[in-house]
């Protein structure tokens, strides 16, 4: 007879590392490529795993969601809308603790597995990420910590300025190899680096 | 050959050599050179033919409007046709080839046409090849096709890579001239982003080619220090080889970059050319003027060229159009390329002056006022020249001057247009508003210190401008003079169209008197220079001829792009591999290692079958489906869209987007809804499941995943705001894998944890959160589109190969199979559901047999509209099965359905098949068809009829559900 719950209650399991594995596992492979010219232009890394999670305030809860958000370093990712990052959290911790801390105030959805973040940096960071997006990548105009959403090679993309030279892409899942294929591409002329 | 040379001077590296190959001769120039300052330097007047009457032509210009000289430049897949000579860098191993003639340059059989240049009048096309009507197809288009274009493709793939990219700036400045130089330089000192670009591979313009004087010094010193000075600014971009090719909403900007058409291959890694999309706060056009030609016969001889190209070749390239030179102007900046090349020792016969008066320094070259040149002598080189007094004067060169042109192209790219200035006799650009400005000679100012202060004033964003570098001005004045009507000879208006100054008139008198029709009839302006030299002489002449005014003519519209951009740069790397992004589901590796063949579903990979050796699709997927049915089959269902909808109003909120009621669903449980659109017609359909009271998961078709998401944006920010409601796509966030079949159930038994899986703890339409193999959380739905007892598991993407590979072990003592999208589709055609065929657009929840769902207690999008009569009408197609009279024959996808004894016609007509398959079950091809009042016609024999293959066979209307009726094995 049923032990477990026959009713939506998540399964209490205390933060459980499972082994998941990246859709790029196989294909971001470390190493040095494109033009070889002393110093490489840019370095891509996958940042993975991670626990991503999207936070939508609800109805005339924006102000709420982000203060109770505030230690989270949320990405904006839309009007009231926040993509959370964590790293080194148990499958759905992250998710859980948004849950619980926003309850009634905001919309959790876990897009740990739904999201992959290409981590790119150095001095040519810019002229790479030009060859794919509109936004205006000047110090002035996106300083560190700004997210805008975003397009490249017809993939959406969540990008987030993490640093001086350092950005972060988040693409559907789905899309994150072709992606990869192509911004990779992009960096040839200036000299890149998987990490 | 005699070098002309100079013995000095010239922006060119002599202490280098290039050498390079034109029709198969092997020449040598200088870095700096173009390929047409090379050739002219190696005495090579005669570089092109033209278009219709294959008249030998040389140079006309130094810059980007060249007609004349057009090549195919470099071999095999890099073969460029209808390059301009006058545009390419010389570079070591060039090879080019000319045009439009056979079999050589020197001797070309098509010249014959000019023997008949009498029939190829203007509107020759339209009034020859006119009868008989039937010639046309078969053998006049051919002909004309074969005759046309000038240079030939290349049929080889281009190696090389294109690059696009995007680049900000709070100036633009288009142009590097005195004009472009002076605002940049403002610009770039108060600290603002700045981007100058140049189609030239050397920055400065105009001072490049003239020998001015600013600050004291020559002009080109003063341009190297700019250069220099911006060149060290971290603020600004320096652009060469790059030209703004458009103009467009927004202050966005198009521009092609070449970055590797100077090399004979780009280094690896490095693209040819990049596409820019420039966004500019303000943008600076500073491009400058273009010099007219005059019309006179012989105006197109080899040796006869543009006054400032004659001089430019000269004072840039050290490179002389002749030994001999007679200049016609009718203004003053003729007089400059007499002094110019007297100052480099080539002797210069006369200036022909059109006026009577003129205060312009001749520099001692005699000067005949009043006087024009009627005609040229030579073929294939200037050889002297008659004047309209019949004197003749000995020369192997003319340069000629009818004015210049502001370059106004870029601001009348978004609609306005230029005005007619009478003071400088050129087309002067329109307001175009305070974000982009026009300036310089670009602007009608043909001072060198006015275009100095229009720079400064152009590139001071606020503030006052500064004061502009003292320099030496070349007083400009002008009369008109457009044709030389005593002239003998062709005199050309449209160079490489052939067209002349005589085909504007006619044009007129045979109607087409609008500046447009004109333009078409003649083919004036339509080459590749796009009439940038010969358009306003055009306008004036058409405007004598019309007895209208140069503002009342006006011009033709302007339109990007300023010159041509190869196809390569539009395509950027969006082609073969990169042409479309690809999408993978999280169970694509699982797939692929059993050996699925993929099928692209928008940008999808789904896996279609899972052929065993020797196994074609028909026999894979009928396999799997008896797999299936008889044991169990797992097949990846990933890409349906998710959508989690949470809030207190979440299912007030599906009430609206769905004809039925979900607020009233269970948590825990699944139920399947229909969206109609606001039409009435079926949208979308899916199961949405209850995770909680605040908490749904909604599922689409996985075409429409990114549609249903935006309806619902729309639905809740303009219909339904007061709706306290959030949605997020999840779609990715999930492996989901369906697992139907009789031993569905022990299958994921052995995988659940800790749940006994039963109708009591897992009924039909249940949705509940589980874990699998210890612990991984997985959403577990007993749903079934195959019409077996079936579930379907979802877990978080990253375990999806793994998980799957789990079932499928857990499977392999009941002799589990994959199974594919084909097989998912035999099966749910042989259940009678509906899928993408049957929601086509076109039809109702009631064509579906879904009317029922559609719920009377609420209001909901598409309520109203989908009670029309129309759409009420009992005639309606409705979906039903068809199925064939005789078992062996075979139905096909998209035929049509006939009364029994029917010719077709539209009037006949009862409805059309719209999806079948092959049923291994039934063991004959089944259908489901939309057929005009199809319920009530089960039983009846109708004629399956495919014009399009020539295929008809009887066929009997049915229910549509042709496989186990009763639904027992759903619950089984």
């Amino acid at each position: 007879m049923p032990k477990a719950p026959v009713r939506s209650k998540p399964v209490a399991v205390a933060e459980v590392i499972l082994p998941r594995v990246s859709p790029l596992a196989d294909v971001a492979v470390q190493g040095r490529f494109g033009a070889d010219r002393g110093a490489p232009g840019v370095t891509f890394s996958v940042r993975h795993p991670l626990s991503i999670a999207t936070v939508i305030a609800r109805a005339g809860k924006g102000k709420a969601t982000a203060q109770a958000l505030a230690e989270y370093e949320p990405r904006w990712a839309g009007p009231d809308q926040y993509f959370v990052v964590a790293q080194g959290r148990g499958e759905g911790a992250l998710y859980r603790e948004l849950k619980s801390a926003l309850d009634g105030i905001a919309s959790v959805s876990d897009q740990s597995h739904g999201r992959v973040i290409i981590r790119i940096e150095g001095p040519k960071v810019r002229n790479v990420l030009a060859k794919g997006t509109p936004v205006d990548l000047h110090a002035d105009e996106f300083p560190a910590g700004k997210s805008a959403l975003t397009q490249m090679a017809h993939v959406g993309v969540h990008m987030t300025r993490v640093g001086e030279d350092a950005f972060e892409l988040s693409v559907f899942r789905g899309f994150s190899e072709s992606f990869w294929e192509w911004i990779t591409e992009q960096a040839e002329e200036f000299g890149y680096q998987v990490r | 050959m005699t070098s002309y040379r100079l013995s000095s001077g010239g922006l060119i590296d002599r202490t280098a050599s290039l050498n390079f190959k034109f029709d198969g001769k092997s020449f040598t120039g200088h870095p700096g050179d173009t390929l047409a300052s090379a050739l002219i330097a190696n005495g090579v007047h005669l570089m092109g033919r033209s278009f219709k009457y294959h008249r030998p032509r040389g140079v006309i210009t130094a810059g980007a409007a060249e007609p004349n000289a057009l090549v195919e430049l470099r071999e095999g897949g890099r073969k460029e046709a209808n390059t301009r000579a006058t545009m390419i860098e010389l570079y070591e191993g060039l090879t080019a080839q000319s045009q439009n003639r056979w079999p050589s340059l020197d001797f070309d059989i098509g010249a014959i046409n000019s023997l008949a240049s009498s029939m190829f009048v203007a509107g020759f096309y339209y009034k020859t090849f006119m009868w008989p009507k039937s010639f046309w197809e078969k053998i006049y288009e051919p002909i004309i096709r074969k005759a046309a274009g000038l240079g030939t493709a290349s049929k080889e793939a281009d190696p090389d890579k294109y690059e696009k990219a995007y680049a900000h700036c709070d100036l633009l400045v288009i142009g590097s001239g005195p004009t472009g130089l002076m605002a940049a330089l403002t610009a770039g000192r108060s600290g603002a982003r700045v981007i100058l670009a140049d189609e030239s591979a050397r920055l400065g313009g105009s001072l490049l080619n003239e020998r001015e004087e600013i600050d004291g010094d020559s002009g080109i010193a003063w341009a190297d220090g700019v250069i220099a000075e911006l060149g060290s600014m971290p603020n600004v971009t320096l652009m060469p080889r790059t030209t703004v090719f458009g103009w467009y909403d927004g202050n966005i900007f198009g521009a092609a970059e070449r970055v590797n058409d100077h090399v004979i291959a780009p280094s690896p890694y490095e693209p040819r050319q990049r596409y820019w999309r420039i966004i500019a706060k303000k943008a600076v056009l500073a491009a400058g003027a273009e010099e007219r030609p005059v019309a006179f016969g012989g105006n197109d001889i080899p040796g006869v060229m543009l006054a400032s190209a004659m001089r430019t070749y000269a004072n840039r390239y050290a490179a002389a159009a002749g030994k001999s030179v007679v200049v016609f102007t009718n203004n003053d900046s003729g007089y400059r390329t007499a002094r110019d090349m007297k100052a480099h020792g080539v002797h210069v016969e006369a200036i022909v002056d059109s006026r009577s008066e003129s205060k312009a320094d001749a520099g001692g070259v005699p000067v005949l006022r009043g006087r024009r040149i009627a005609d040229v002598g030579g073929k294939k080189l200037a050889a002297g020249i008659e004047l309209d007094d019949h004197t003749h004067i000995g020369c192997d060169a003319v340069a000629m001057s009818g004015g210049w042109s502001p370059i106004v192209n870029l601001a009348c790219h978004r609609g306005g247009r230029p005005a007619w200035n009478d003071q400088i006799l050129g087309f002067v650009p329109p307001d175009t508003g305070k974000d982009f400005i026009v300036a310089g000679a670009a602007a009608g100012r043909m001072l060198l210190s006015e275009c100095l202060a229009d720079g400064a004033r152009a590139g001071t964003l606020k503030g006052k401008a500064p004061a502009t570098p003292k320099c030496r001005d070349e007083a400009f004045a002008i009369a008109p003079l457009w044709w030389v009507k005593e002239s003998h000879g062709k005199a050309f208006i449209d160079y490489q169209n052939d067209s002349t100054a005589k085909d504007l008139p006619l044009a007129a008198r045979e109607g087409y008197r609008d500046i447009e029709l004109a333009k078409r009839y003649t083919t004036t302006g339509m080459a590749t220079d796009q009439g940038k030299l010969g358009n306003v002489n055009a306008i004036a002449i058409l405007a004598e001829a019309t007895g209208k005014s140069m503002e009342q003519v006006g011009t033709t519209t302007f339109r990007p792009y300023y010159t041509p951009v190869s196809f390569g740069a539009f395509a950027g790397p969006f082609h073969g591999h990169h042409f479309q992004p690809v999408r993978k589901t999280p169970l694509h590796d699982w797939a692929d290692e059993l050996g699925a063949v993929f099928v692209e579903t928008g940008l999808w990979m789904r896996s279609s079958w899972f052929p065993l050796e020797g196994e074609d699709w028909l026999a894979a997927a009928s396999r799997e489906v008896v797999a299936t049915r008889e044991r169990v089959g797992i097949c990846d269902v990933s890409t349906l869209g998710k959508i989690d909808v949470q809030g207190k109003d979440a299912g007030a909120f599906l009430d609206k987007l769905y004809c039925n009621t979900f607020s009233t669903l269970a948590v825990g449980r699944a139920r399947y809804g229909l969206m109609l659109r606001e039409d009435g017609i079926v949208y979308d359909d899916g199961t949405t499941s209850r995770l909680a009271d605040d908490h749904y998961v909604m599922t689409t078709t996985t075409a429409n995943a990114a549609k249903v998401m935006a309806q619902m944006e729309f639905a809740h920010q303009a219909l339904f705001p007061e709706l306290d409601v959030t949605y997020v796509t999840v779609t990715e966030q999930w492996a989901q894998m369906a697992v139907a079949g009789p031993k569905a159930r022990a299958t994921l038994q052995k995988i659940v944890d800790g749940l006994e899986m039963n109708d009591q703890s897992v009924p039909y339409m249940a949705a509940l959160e589980v874990t699998v193999l210890n612990g991984v959380p997985a959403r577990l739905f007993r749903l079934s589109f195959s019409g077996e007892h079936a579930y379907e598991l979802a877990v978080p993407a990253d375990y999806g190969n793994m998980v799957a590979r789990a079932v499928m072990q857990a499977g392999d003592e009941f002799g589990i199979v994959p199974y594919g999208v084909e097989a998912l589709s035999i099966m749910r055609i042989e259940k009678g559901h509906v899928a993408g065929g049957e929601l086509n657009g076109t039809t109702t929840a009631a064509d579906l047999g879904l009317g029922k769902m559609m719920s009377s207690k609420k209001d909901y999008i598409g309520r109203m509209m989908a009670q029309r009569p129309g759409l009420t009408d009992p005639n309606r197609q409705c979906v039903v099965g068809i199925r064939p009279v005789d078992p062996q024959d075979r139905i096909r996808s998209g035929s049509h359905i006939l009364k029994d004894g029917d010719r077709p016609s539209m009037a006949a007509d009862q409805g059309y098949v719209c999806s079948v398959a092959w049923s291994p079950m039934l063991n004959m091809w089944i259908g489901l068809a939309l057929i005009a009042n199809g319920r009530a016609r089960h039983g009846e024999v109708v004629q399956v009829w495919d014009g399009l293959r020539g295929h008809k066979v009887m066929g009997e209307i049915c229910d549509p559900v042709h496989f186990d009726k009763e639904n027992k094995r759903l619950h089984a």
